[in-house]
């Protein structure tokens, strides 16, 4: 199934306005919660439960100038397993934050079932003075039926480009039956992995460094470690034995972050973690 | 290949190079803190290393070799690097390299500001050394400085250190073909960010 959700927030005098472009089933967009902020929240639903062999998803998020947005999922992204000869499922995020905008994309987990091959890609551009909070989680299988990296095949590409500067860049392809994930050099022990952004354009590095710091401080359960990226941001990366805790503590460095470059609390979803 | 270009390339991959390799662990001194790497454990390690780490760092020695645009490379790599000790690592010794290989070639053949593969690529290039062996030297003085680093860190005598590096060959000579741009090191990432906060440190990174 080839289908593309295109969302557009405008500023429009201190409230943000969301402009749904293109909604294809099974991507479903229901409403915009107007935040305290001025901001937009916007809830992604996938309504086939899931993404399917040989699906080609892909989600445009445009933040004009000055808006304010933050964009979550229902739920975890479940990937099926591939039918025998299917092309791999795709999902492809295309992100563009606008002078002086904010957007925190917060997605749910990405769980790979047995089986299942995916490409899923995220390129993500950021004008002078935008702001990005990110996160995502892997999760490795249906952990409750027995899948444990039973995957096939799991292709990750991550971007984020600052005023036209790389900012951020990842590429992994994962295929557990050849490349053991559960080794010191990959995942050790842990099963599951998180990451977080902060990333805003015109800060000075003495600011991510005194950020790195802080996160660094932070008494988190389970395995984390931030660092200032090589321009423009931070990143935190946790791992850890067990999915149950990784949104609260997604949650606390979200919080700290936010705050130290905003001056804004961060303001948590209308879901259920 | 010629013979003044191949011991130019032994010399700019001999351990004793001096551009501080061996003050960098490069996140191993983490994984030794934290009992994560053992003795027994470094030669499976460093294997599952060069598939991830090693390959990124040789697909960027290759296309520095080719003359991509350095400073694009540069931003590309150090954007693929976040943890800022090991970034920062890299950029240290490209910058020392560099220093190094204008000085002895008494030319400015490398420009400034360079991490260690990108610059080792470039220089390799200029200096007639052909791509393949430029991407397998890197790769060697990098896992020889990596073992180096372990032999400091645990028990790991030279017999044992020298057998490791002995025996992987066969993946030092397949991490410098692979074409897919692809790392996955989640625990060493998060082992070199948690390195400033060891109470006491051997290495820089």
């Amino acid at each position: 199934m080839n289908a593309r959700l295109a969302l557009r927030f405008e500023s429009d005098g201190g409230r943000t306005r969301l402009h749904v472009d293109s909604q294809e089933p099974p991507w479903k967009v229901v409403r915009a919660f107007p935040q305290a902020n001025g901001g937009s929240l916007v809830h992604l639903h996938n309504v086939s439960g899931g993404v399917l062999s040989g699906d080609r998803l892909s989600l445009d998020i445009k933040l004009e100038p000055g808006a304010k947005a933050q964009v979550t999922s229902t739920g975890a992204t479940r990937l099926y397993r591939s039918r025998a000869g299917a092309a791999d499922s795709r999902h492809c995020t295309t992100i563009s934050v606008g002078e002086g905008a904010l957007l925190e994309y917060l997605p749910d987990a990405l769980i790979p079932f047995s089986g299942s091959r995916h490409v899923q890609g995220t390129s993500i551009s950021m004008a002078a003075g935008a702001t990005l909070f990110w996160w995502e989680v892997l999760a490795p299988g249906r952990l409750a039926a027995g899948e444990r990296f039973a995957f096939e095949r799991l292709r990750v590409e991550s971007s984020v480009r600052v005023a036209g500067r790389l900012a951020f860049r990842e590429d992994f392809s994962l295929a557990p039956r050849g490349r053991p994930l559960a080794r010191t050099a990959r995942m050790g022990q842990y099963t599951h992995m998180a990451s977080f952004c902060a990333i805003q354009e015109g800060r000075p590095a003495a600011l991510w460094r005194e950020l790195e710091d802080k996160l660094n401080q932070m008494a988190l359960h389970g395995h984390w470690g931030a660092s200032m990226l090589a321009s423009n941001g931070v990143m935190v990366r946790g791992l850890s034995t067990t999915g149950r805790g990784l949104p609260a503590r997604l949650i606390d460095v979200w919080r700290v972050a936010r705050r130290f470059l905003t001056g804004e609390e961060a303001v948590l979803p209308r879901k259920v973690y | 290949m010629y013979h003044e270009a191949l011991l130019r390339l032994l010399q700019l991959a001999d351990s004793a190079l001096p551009v501080g390799g061996a003050a960098h662990s490069f996140g191993l001194e983490t994984l030794a803190a934290e009992e994560a790497l053992g003795p027994e454990g470094v030669e499976e390690f460093l294997r599952d290393y060069l598939e991830e780490a090693g390959t990124l760092d040789a697909i960027f020695v290759r296309r520095a070799w080719r003359g991509e645009d350095l400073r694009e490379l540069t931003e590309e790599f150090t954007a693929r690097k976040p943890a800022r000790e090991s970034r920062e690592a890299s950029l240290k010794l490209g910058r020392r390299f560099t220093e190094l290989v204008n000085a002895l070639t008494g030319a400015p053949v490398l420009e400034a500001g360079l991490p260690y593969c990108v610059a080792f690529g470039a220089a390799s290039g200029v200096l007639g050394v052909p791509e393949d062996a430029a991407a397998l030297a890197y790769l060697q003085q990098s896992i020889a400085g990596l073992v180096s680093a372990c032999q400091r860190l645990m028990p790991l005598g030279q017999t044992a250190a020298a057998r490791i590096l002995w025996n992987l060959k066969p993946a030092i000579a397949r991490a410098s073909t692979l074409q897919e741009v692809s790392c996955f090191t989640p625990l060493l990432e998060i082992a070199s960010m948690r390195h400033g906060s060891l109470e006491t440190r051997l290495f820089i990174s």
